[in-house]
């Protein structure tokens, strides 16, 4: 290509007055038009609307021109665009530069002669850099439509079932030796009460006997090889036994974990009782039993907020769940223990969701006094004497009363927070997803894409992700669902193209590149003792170009040569103005 | 004519140029000293870009990568900032003074702060004056 005469059409556009108020587009044009190798150099009011394209596209036919500059916005906003039109016009898309005129320099300055000479600059170092530039070709590659969906919680039991009902096989991986997660702790859930048996128990008969869906439980996932569409690994159940399996996407559904009260002295967890944990009350209700451990019915019930959540030395978000947990144990106990009081000891009352607000509204109403403390100032729960009306009482700094109070408890429940899973480290380093402070597994893009993760095909649902509610994680695993069908429709994915390649002649086999690659995209060559890329599994970053002593690494579209030739033209206009 | 830097910065991607294209949609002013390269990952720049940006004639140059632990390559903003260390010693050695090449991290939200950087970096080599590494190799050329 390098011998072929170059023939380079530059374009400039004034995006009606944004560019053309602050940079001289006419007194560009006519410079740049006499720089090496341009044929053409024009400007034009919106590059971007279908005239503008249809400009490009005409003249790459009229002028046989075999690169195009365009100075307009970022190349984030319109490189896409720009790159359509030329293969619309018969030529490679990579054969495009973009000079961005807009963001970087007419929107950020303010004197119009040193825009104009920046602009002149910047289309100057895109003209030289895409005289470099190669035609790279558009691969592909086969998408595996089985699905590996880690975690048979009520996220992956969803995740699974949408995508099996739409015909394609789901391997469920289980820790446990049951499926139902969190969920299958619950007696009834808030805020309508519906019971969590009567909502789990269907699904989980339907996903063991669902013929496109395979399950292992007691089982985990050995690291996880490969990339979108082609992914395989080993599940190994309790006993050792393995088995390999391969599919082309990911559904992470871990779940969480429960805060584990015991370091936080104040509550007495452990050394009092009849202080219980959320957890431990739940399964009181499930067995309709709510007594005190002498056996006795509990006079009085404190119910203490925000354990191990909202806190600054613990975790400082908030869980979510708890608040309605609260006030649906609130509800269960006076019906079930009319002549019990309630105490809910909170310190904002979270009632978000749909259907929350009106269930503390009805809760309001019932025998259940809502005391308010604040979260740097923990109530402390202690013993009374032998013989007093109750067991234990509750210190609390009420907030809205401004007084110190004591609340009488024969039984005190600890709303237990939710943190990350003891298992998300490994989880995350098998498949390849990143962690938040927290431990949480990070989305693509918080408000943007929050099903998917920066690995593509891994997809992260439910409360692996952050706490979360029933219906938000079955949402989860519905969108995450829909966009595995979506890819797996598309039969073939396209993959990255800017990759990196080995020059074998120039490898030295020193193996540097080997070590700095984040997705372990180069490989050794015993044979040839030459480092190799998968072009698959590299993303482009460049890094082990710019790490490779001997020069052997090309980083496709972003080469030395291109780089440097950019650099050249930036500093010559600079030159010569000045 | 009073003396103008001409600075040239290595943006990557994801983080930094993202965040320069910020300051420009929040329409904040900054000085037009600077001339924008984008790469993929911070992790891209090659030492030899930097010593080919002097060399050409830049004043300055600037790398700005994503925070340390938000590299959309996981890690490329590490490899860099090793690499800036030793192009520190490296300039300095010979007898180029280390203001003239700055690492910062930038992330797509920090328009704001991309735009106070380049006015600093900008004062900060319009003093130190016009770099000597251009018209040197020009008279030490063959």
């Amino acid at each position: 290509m390098a011998e072929q005469e170059q023939r380079i059409g530059v374009y400039i556009c004034w995006c009606g007055s944004n560019i053309a108020k602050m940079v001289d587009v006419e007194g560009v044009s006519e410079q740049i038009g006499k720089l090496p190798n341009v044929v053409i150099a024009k400007n034009y009011k919106y590059m971007c609307s279908d005239p503008g394209q249809d400009l490009v596209v005409k003249d790459i036919k009229e002028h046989n021109l075999n690169r195009v500059v365009v100075a307009a916005c970022s190349p984030r906003m319109h490189e896409m665009t720009f790159r359509k039109a030329l293969q619309n016009a018969g030529l490679n898309p990579y054969l495009f530069e973009m000079a961005n005129i807009r963001e970087q320099v007419s929107w950020v300055h303010e004197d119009k002669d040193f825009a104009t000479k920046k602009a002149k600059s910047l289309i100057a170092a895109a003209v030289r850099r895409v005289s470099f530039h190669e035609e790279l070709d558009k691969r592909t590659v086969h998408i595996d439509p089985a699905v590996l969906v880690m975690g048979g919680g009520i996220s992956g039991i969803s995740a699974a079932l949408e995508i099996a009902d739409a015909g394609k096989q789901v391997y469920l991986v289980e820790r446990s030796n049951r499926l139902g997660g969190r969920v299958a702790d619950l007696d009834v859930t808030f805020p309508y009460g519906h019971s969590a048996r009567q909502l789990l128990e269907p699904m989980i008969k339907r996903v063991e006997q669902h013929p496109q869906i395979t399950v292992f439980t007691e089982c985990k996932v050995e690291e996880v090889f490969g990339y979108l569409g082609n992914f395989e690994c080993k599940v190994i159940g309790k006993d050792g036994k393995e088995t390999g399996i391969k599919f082309g996407n990911i559904v992470v559904a871990t779940g969480l974990k429960n805060f584990d009260p015991s370091g936080m002295d104040n509550y007495g967890y452990g050394k009092l009782p009849d202080v219980v944990t959320s957890v431990e009350f739940e399964k009181m209700l499930r067995q309709g039993k709510i007594e005190t451990k002498e056996g006795k019915i509990p006079q009085n019930v404190a119910l203490i907020h925000c354990v191990g959540s909202r806190n600054k030395d613990i975790h400082e978000y908030c869980s979510r769940t708890c608040c309605m947990t609260a006030l649906k144990y609130a509800n269960q106990v006076t019906a079930a223990l009319p002549e019990t009081n309630v105490y809910d000891c909170y310190v904002d009352m979270r009632a978000f969701g749909k259907g929350c607000e009106e269930l503390y509204a009805n809760t309001s109403r019932k025998n259940v006094m809502f005391l308010m403390f604040d979260k740097e100032d923990l109530p402390v729960i202690k013993k009374t004497a032998a013989g007093d009306t109750c067991n234990m009482v509750v210190e609390m700094n009420e907030v809205l009363s401004g007084e110190a109070i004591e609340v009488p408890a024969d039984m005190v429940v600890l709303m237990v927070g939710a943190e990350a899973h003891e298992d998300a480290k490994e989880v995350a380093h098998a498949v390849g997803v990143s962690m938040c402070g927290n431990d949480f597994f990070i989305e693509k893009h918080p408000k943007l894409d929050p099903v998917a993760t920066t690995t593509d095909g891994v997809y992260i649902v439910g409360s692996c992700q952050g706490p979360k509610d029933i219906p938000d994680s079955i949402a989860q695993a519905g969108a995450a669902a829909s966009r595995i069908l979506a890819t797996i429709a598309q039969v073939e994915v396209e993959v990255e193209v800017t990759t990196a390649v080995v020059n074998e002649d120039l490898c030295c086999g020193c193996q540097t590149c080997i070590k700095v690659c984040p997705y372990s995209a180069v490989t050794y060559d015993e044979e040839k003792k030459v480092s190799t890329v998968n072009e698959v599994l590299c993303k482009g970053c460049g890094t082990c170009g710019s790490t490779c002593p001997t020069g052997a690494i090309r980083s496709r579209h972003f080469t030395d040569q291109q780089i440097m030739s950019q650099i050249e033209g930036l500093m010559a206009m600079e030159m010569e103005v000045a | 004519m009073s003396f103008e830097p001409k600075i040239v910065a290595f943006l990557c991607n994801w983080c930094s140029y993202t965040g320069a294209d910020l300051a420009g949609t929040s329409r904040m002013k900054y000085a037009h000293n600077i001339r924008i390269i984008r790469v993929m990952c911070s992790g891209r720049v090659d030492p030899t870009f930097v010593l080919k940006a002097l060399r050409e004639g830049a004043d300055g140059v600037l790398i700005c990568g994503c925070h340390p632990g938000d590299c959309h390559y996981h890690e490329g903003n590490y490899r860099c900032l090793r690499r800036y260390h030793l192009m520190q010693k490296y300039i300095q050695q010979m007898g180029i003074e280390s203001d003239r090449l700055r690492l910062e991290w930038v992330s797509a939200s920090e328009g704001k702060q991309f735009a106070e950087l380049v006015d600093e970096m900008t004062e900060q080599v319009r003093k130190l004056g016009p770099s000597e590494i251009k018209p040197v190799m020009e008279k030490l050329a063959v």
